[in-house]
């Protein structure tokens, strides 16, 4: 091969390839479904159910808002978003109970799910954190092909706009959380020391890429913001164990209260105003909640809100 | 390609072999899922006898964790230096860039492999007086060194970015098939994490500079330069069994003096021990079959490729008085603020004569808080693990750095101890942090703040805004007894460029007596 023939055939199979790669119908792109906030609210109902077996408060809470089938349709892909932010064991309340994500995975594969995705981007190393948490060893314990409990690939995060975002206007945002067919969010109850508390929409950070300490400033606006894009199907949240004081972290187990609680709803808000009620505090506290709220995005009044309380 | 040529292929499937095993040590040279490592990543520079030896000097204790550096020594004695030819994965990286280089020897001077006996009498004189020189000639140091801070790093990026291309522009189909090669490649060889390093381009450019010499001359550095070879070549000064030529048969072609790739046959035809790495290309190339293996008399090449007296005796004064010039520096006196070692690090001295500059500590530290030095340390220094926060922190729960350093240099802690060991202190500078200086709140630093009881903790404070109100704020203060020093408030705090709170090594732990090199220590 000569230098010219080199040239030329170098040239052509440039064109052709990036011809191939570009093509509009072949390519999936980089578009992220920003799905918007529907404008009017059902009632909200919160389900909420106390004992200590944890696995069966999930089913008993998630049954009294209608179960798992209205979620999850056969063939859709799931995301579960639990806290896994922390290096911490699963008693000292930083961290989403294991067993209950591994319960809303079992759920969600019983409803027909086709794929479970399970992740969050944690704050401490990351496998120390899913191993630690007993997020990980619960999960691959599972041993289904279609739940996977994965460490975030830094490749996946794309520049998401918030076109209702009053402060924020556009994040970079986890492409698997934006575009599962049912979102659901599993936060952990526990303080927080600039929230106040950190719950649902808290969570919804876990998905964020790029400094997410930039968002403490005018944070409740921010993660309001936020969730318009972030939408989540069904909100769990875990209250077996409070984490009462030196949140978000803790590390201190006489700082965790044993509560035996979880709550779901369909509507963000509705189960953060519930759950706040649990730290004897009022759901107005929470500033995240009432900016979203003001938003529209779910409802905050406790009259408002169908409290079902199971047997 | 003449008749035997098994001899050769065995040794190449050694160095093969010997390769692979050193690429998977290093690989695995990370947290496994469980907080004490399995198997022993650190096995290469624990076989090694001149860091033995250097570190056993300068400590003046016998370390036990470089015991099986003695097998290597003893099999050195037995049978020459068949270390150099068959399992040294830089001798073979050597081996192998040959063909890139192309063959291209040239005549270089005859007293230049003095050299590597003159490097290794520098080395250990110098050791004992206090001035640790191993870390920067000893061959494996330079490669993992070289592979850790440059080489591994910027082959993960290159991989994943790649793969970034076809994720985030391939069409589905070609996604379907890349997709799980790169999760297949990230379970098996690349990093969890892509990391950065202080002074990746020393690091690189030591080890590219020695395969550039091959250029020169084939082994150059395994000829001239390589303190290891020096000493295994020593001890093959005894070995019973050595390549020999069977001189009445020898027509004195020549022809193997220039084969050879370790320079160790002359013009007679004779082979020196001190230089014979054992590949046995003269026995298979000799046209007459001269050369054998086997049971030999000694030979009559002089000691140390016959170096005087008077450079053995200058080499051993310079080593003996070049300490002296560095330990008149101030910062030998005092501590650097700068200089903040990973949680079990002895005291300065102490760690630094113990520290052989091998970088696992770097490559198996998860948090990518453990980075090379510069000159923070000294010009000796360099190359010593120093933790830069703003980069990367100490993870509160890991204690991998102490489980892989070869010598002790760090200690091997457990979790609890770790957690009580400090290894500096936070301060928050008020002109940068929000709540003090733009009445802004904020508590990144807080949230973080790893220790049970937190080391940060908040004041109520009325102050100024930018719009000259009053407002009431939450201000962050530090605990000195409970902070450790681990840097995670540093990391985390989210203002671009420098942090508002800082981690000097004020306050560290090992200056008191617990962390100080007490003899019978492991």
């Amino acid at each position: 091969m000569n230098r010219r023939r080199f040239l030329q055939e170098a040239a052509l199979w440039s064109l052709t390839f990036s011809l191939v790669l570009q093509w509009p119908f072949t390519c999936n792109g980089n578009r992220a479904k920003a799905q918007v906030a529907p404008a009017r609210l059902p009632r909200a109902r919160v389900g909420i159910a106390r004992g200590k077996n944890y696995a069966d408060l999930v089913r008993r809470s998630v049954t009294l808002i209608g179960g798992m089938q209205a979620f999850v349709r056969p063939g859709a892909r799931v995301v579960i978003k639990p806290n896994i932010g922390w290096d911490r064991s699963p008693e000292q309340g930083a961290n989403t109970h294991p067993l209950v994500v591994r319960t809303l995975a079992e759920m969600a594969l019983e409803a027909g799910a086709r794929q479970v995705r399970i992740f969050d981007r944690p704050c401490n190393e990351a496998r120390r954190c899913y191993t630690h948490s007993g997020i990980l060893p619960a999960i691959e314990a599972l041993n289904s092909g279609k739940v996977r409990c994965e460490y975030i690939d830094r490749r996946k995060f794309v520049e998401t706009p918030i076109p209702r975002g009053r402060v924020l206007k556009s994040w970079s945002i986890y492409r698997d959380a934006l575009e599962a067919d049912c979102y659901i969010n599993v936060p952990v109850a526990k303080h927080h020391g600039l929230a106040g508390l950190t719950l649902g929409l808290k969570n919804s950070m876990g998905v964020l890429g790029g400094n997410r300490g930039r968002l403490h400033h005018k944070l409740d606006q921010n993660l309001a913001d936020l969730a318009t894009v972030i939408r989540p199907s069904l909100t769990v949240i875990d209250a077996t164990r409070l984490l009462l004081r030196n949140g978000p972290s803790g590390g201190d187990l006489r700082d965790v209260r044993i509560e035996d609680t979880v709550l779901a709803s369909a509507d963000p808000v509705a189960a953060d105003a519930c759950a706040t009620l649990l730290f004897g505090r009022d759901p107005d506290d929470l500033g995240s909640s009432v900016a979203a709220a003001n938003m529209g995005l779910g409802t905050l009044r406790l009259s408002q809100i169908q409290r079902l309380e199971g047997p | 390609m003449k008749k035997p040529y098994l001899p050769i292929l065995w040794r190449r499937l050694s160095q093969l072999l010997c390769f692979a095993a050193f690429l998977f040590l290093f690989v695995r040279t990370d947290y496994q899922g469980q907080d004490e490592l399995s198997g022993a990543v650190n096995l290469i520079f624990r076989i090694d006898p001149l860091i033995a030896l250097a570190t056993s000097l300068a400590t003046r204790t016998f370390i036990t964790l470089l015991l099986p550096a003695l097998f290597v020594l003893v099999a050195s004695l037995l049978l020459g230096r068949w270390f150099c030819g068959w399992v040294c994965p830089m001798g073979t990286l050597f081996d192998w860039s040959r063909p890139l280089l192309g063959r291209r020897d040239r005549s270089l001077p005859a007293a230049l492999p003095k050299l590597r006996y003159v490097l290794l009498l520098l080395t250990l004189v110098s050791a004992l007086f206090g001035l640790p020189l191993v870390g920067f000639l000893d061959p494996f140091s330079i490669l993992v060194r070289g592979l850790t801070m440059a080489i591994y790093p910027a082959f993960s990026l290159a991989i994943e970015k790649l793969f970034t291309i076809t994720y985030q522009h391939g069409p589905a189909w070609l996604n379907a098939a890349s997709e799980p090669v790169y999760q297949f490649l990230r379970e098996t060889v690349l990093p969890f994490q892509q990391k950065v390093f202080t002074n990746v381009l020393p690091a690189a450019a030591m080890l590219l500079t020695l395969l550039a010499l091959e250029w020169m001359q084939r082994r150059f550095f395994c000829r001239n330069l390589c303190p290891l070879g020096a000493l295994l070549g020593l001890a093959a000064r005894f070995a019973p069994w050595r390549i020999a030529n069977r001189q009445p048969t020898c027509s004195v072609c020549s022809q193997c003096s220039t084969l050879c790739r370790s320079g160790a046959i002359n013009h007679q035809s004779q082979v020196n021990p001190e230089r014979c790495i054992l590949c046995l290309d003269c026995l298979i190339h000799c046209p007459q079959q001269n050369f054998s293996f086997g049971p030999s008399r000694r030979t009559a090449f002089s000691l140390a490729e016959g170096l005087s007296r008077r450079a053995f005796l200058g080499t051993a004064l310079t080593g003996l008085a070049t300490p002296f010039l560095f330990a008149v520096r101030p910062l030998k006196r005092q501590p650097q603020p700068n200089l903040i070692r990973p949680p079990g690090a002895l005291a300065e001295d102490a760690f630094l004569n113990r520290c052989v500059r091998c970088g696992e500590c770097m490559q198996v530290c998860i948090g990518n808080a453990l980075h090379p030095a510069l000159t923070e340390a000294g010009v000796e220094g360099m190359f010593t693990p120093r933790l830069v926060p703003r980069i990367g922190y100490c993870e509160y729960q890991c204690t991998l750095c102490g489980q892989v350093c070869p010598t002790g240099a760090i200690k091997h802690l457990s979790v609890n101890e770790k957690q009580a060991v400090t290894i500096g202190q936070a301060y928050i500078d008020r002109n940068r942090c929000l709540p003090f200086a733009r009445a802004v709140p904020c508590m990144v630093c807080e949230e973080h703040c790893p220790t049970p009881q937190k080391a940060i903790r908040f004041r109520q404070a009325t102050v100024l805004n930018d719009q000259g109100q009053a407002v009431t704020i939450r201000q962050p203060y530090v605990v000195d007894e409970l902070c450790i020093g681990c840097g995670i408030c540093e990391n985390k705090c989210p203002l671009p460029g420098r942090s508002a709170i800082l981690v000097t090594s004020a306050g560290e732990s090992r200056r008191n007596d617990g962390f100080t090199d007490t003899p019978g220590y492991r």
